[in-house]
């Protein structure tokens, strides 16, 4: 990967990071549902610096073209929705950021690692880094066939979910 | 020719400076040498020819013909005041007219103007074509939702509910097209739809898409039909329905944001028109005619033009259409949209994508002329 690559991937891990970050905070829920479309945004990004160009396209239609408009659409059909507080008290917090920390726990060992290498001049975990090379016809020879089996299972589960949806919307 | 060599070829002819600086400007050079202009005479030709429709002569003061009236009002537009409502919400109020434009012009990138000229021949053409275009109707939403408007907020609904719908039977409809192309990259499948008689190796070249097998020709109009409500054309334009919601969701804009919204209108049926002519249509190809294997040798550059003016007709005569249907058909209500959609287009671009599953296999992949002709299955 070439500096420039490197500088343009940074920055939009800042940005992931950011939005990310703004999704969890921000009092506002619309601002934080259009901070989730950028976090989206930025994931998609490193998707495709990862050499995921299929899983990047699905990231973007999936979840911001299909999950993100549908937050909006809830949250702008809610009458006062926008005016709601989003604050809990402190004490109810202290469970979260534990399992937070917990979940975090890998990637700052891993962190921490890189650091002391980098301290002590050894060799640093290599990060890995992939060339790009088209997946779409991979995946889709996976998914219809070593994974045939658990892929139609997600489909019925998503044909039961549509069906219960119009169960659910149907005229009384 | 890509923008990665032409980037690369810049940096050549100028002896030098970072490479990334060429990059970003052969990109935005797609923008300035085909959107942008494309968009101001669009808006020419289509008030040209609404007065052809209802009898008027149209402008005709500015330049031969009217003919530089686009550039008259991009200047109205730059020169307009800044303006932003009371009780706007002014950073999304900004940000949703650029997110239209950025999401129809991303798309600008894929579009096969020619073998030799194109932005990029990715490997995931047409998917990206499809998921960068989604940028659109959150910017619809935000834009409406933002200008604190009641008539804004309702159009906005509309469009973002309209566009999520028609994607399903658009993508539906572009289906057909991958399997019997067996890729998503643009460029091979234009490649593809080649043939003319007495071609070597004509077994790998099908005939233009829409004449492959019937199940197409109906799946290239749907694709048209929802391609026309992803644009929010008319008879498809109930989010800014002007008899009911004033301008509906760009009622608050005005000035270069409101010219930023039709800016992203026009290039969405530019880029609409452009991936039926390359899906369906046989792209750059001359119908009959394979340059290549002309009895003179062409030079490159020759071809290139050749094969840009045959993809240029081809897509603005869509265009042409797209503003004839304009002039000519009342708009829906809006669950005669909704019905249209899920009742009517996604049913029948189901049948389609099964219908030409059924004739790949029957007829061992072979199109409608390569069938009349007797060339064997690959």
């Amino acid at each position: 990967m070439s500096e420039t690559a490197k500088i343009i991937l940074v920055l939009f891990q800042l940005l992931t990071l950011a939005s990310a970050l703004l999704v969890t905070f921000s009092p506002n829920i619309l601002y934080a549902s259009i901070s989730l479309l950028f976090a989206f945004l930025g994931v998609a990004i490193m998707f495709l610096y990862a050499g995921a160009d299929f899983l990047a396209g699905v990231q973007v239609v999936v979840y911001i073209g299909g999950v993100t408009i549908l937050v909006l659409f809830a949250i702008m059909l809610t009458s006062w929705m926008y005016q709601v507080k989003l604050r809990d008290s402190r004490g109810k917090l202290i469970v979260p950021l534990l399992l937070a920390l917990f979940g975090l726990l890998p990637f700052l060992y891993q962190g921490a690692q890189h650091l002391a290498s980098r301290v002590l001049r050894t060799v640093p975990p290599d990060f890995q880094t992939f060339a790009y090379s088209p997946k779409t016809n991979a995946v889709g020879e996976a998914l219809l066939g070593n994974y045939l089996l658990p892929f139609e299972g997600i489909t019925v589960l998503l044909l039961g979910a549509l069906v219960g949806a119009v169960w659910l919307a149907r005229p009384k | 020719m890509d923008t990665a060599s032409f980037a690369h070829s810049l940096q050549g002819w100028t002896g030098g400076g970072p490479l990334w600086v060429w990059a970003a400007l052969s990109a935005f050079l797609i923008i300035y040498l085909i959107a942008l202009p494309f968009g101001g005479f669009a808006t020419y030709v289509e008030r040209k020819l609404a007065a052809d429709f209802q009898d008027r002569i149209g402008p005709n003061r500015v330049g031969p013909y009217g003919l530089l009236q686009f550039i008259a009002d991009a200047v109205k537009m730059i020169s307009k005041e800044d303006f932003i409502p009371a009780g706007a919400d002014r950073f999304l109020y900004n940000l949703a007219p650029l997110m239209v434009v950025v999401g129809a012009c991303a798309a600008f990138a894929v579009l096969p103007l020619s073998r030799y000229l194109m932005g990029a021949d990715v490997n995931i053409g047409i998917f990206y074509v499809l998921s960068i275009s989604t940028l659109v109707a959150p910017g619809i939403l935000l834009g409406s939702w933002s200008s604190n408007n009641k008539w804004s907020l309702l159009g906005g609904l509309r469009g973002a509910a309209q566009i999520v719908s028609y994607e399903i039977p658009v993508a539906l409809s572009i289906l057909p097209v991958v399997m019997i192309s067996g890729t998503l990259q643009i460029g091979s499948i234009v490649e593809q739809q080649g043939w003319a008689p007495g071609a070597e190796n004509a077994a790998a070249y099908h005939f233009w898409n829409v004449f492959h097998n019937p199940f197409c020709f109906v799946a290239s109009i749907l694709l048209f039909i929802g391609g026309l409500a992803e644009t929010n054309r008319i008879p498809f334009d109930l989010p800014e329905a002007e008899s009911e919601l004033v301008s509906g969701f760009n009622t608050e804009f005005s000035g270069m944001r409101f010219g930023l919204y039709a800016l992203g209108e026009f290039a969405e049926i530019f880029v609409m028109s452009a991936m039926i002519t390359a899906l369906y249509l046989g792209g750059w190809h001359i119908p009959f005619l394979n340059l290549e294997s002309l009895f003179i040798k062409l030079p490159t550059g020759l071809m290139a033009i050749i094969q840009l003016g045959m993809f240029s007709i081809k897509t603005l005569s869509l265009v042409f259409v797209v503003m004839w249907l304009r002039w000519t058909l009342p708009r829906l209500r809006v669950d005669q949209l909704m019905g249209m959609c899920w009742k009517g287009l996604v049913p029948l671009a189901l049948v389609n994508l099964f219908g030409t599953a059924v004739w790949m296999w029957v007829f061992n992949g072979r199109s409608l002329a390569q069938l009349i002709f007797g060339v064997a299955g690959h």
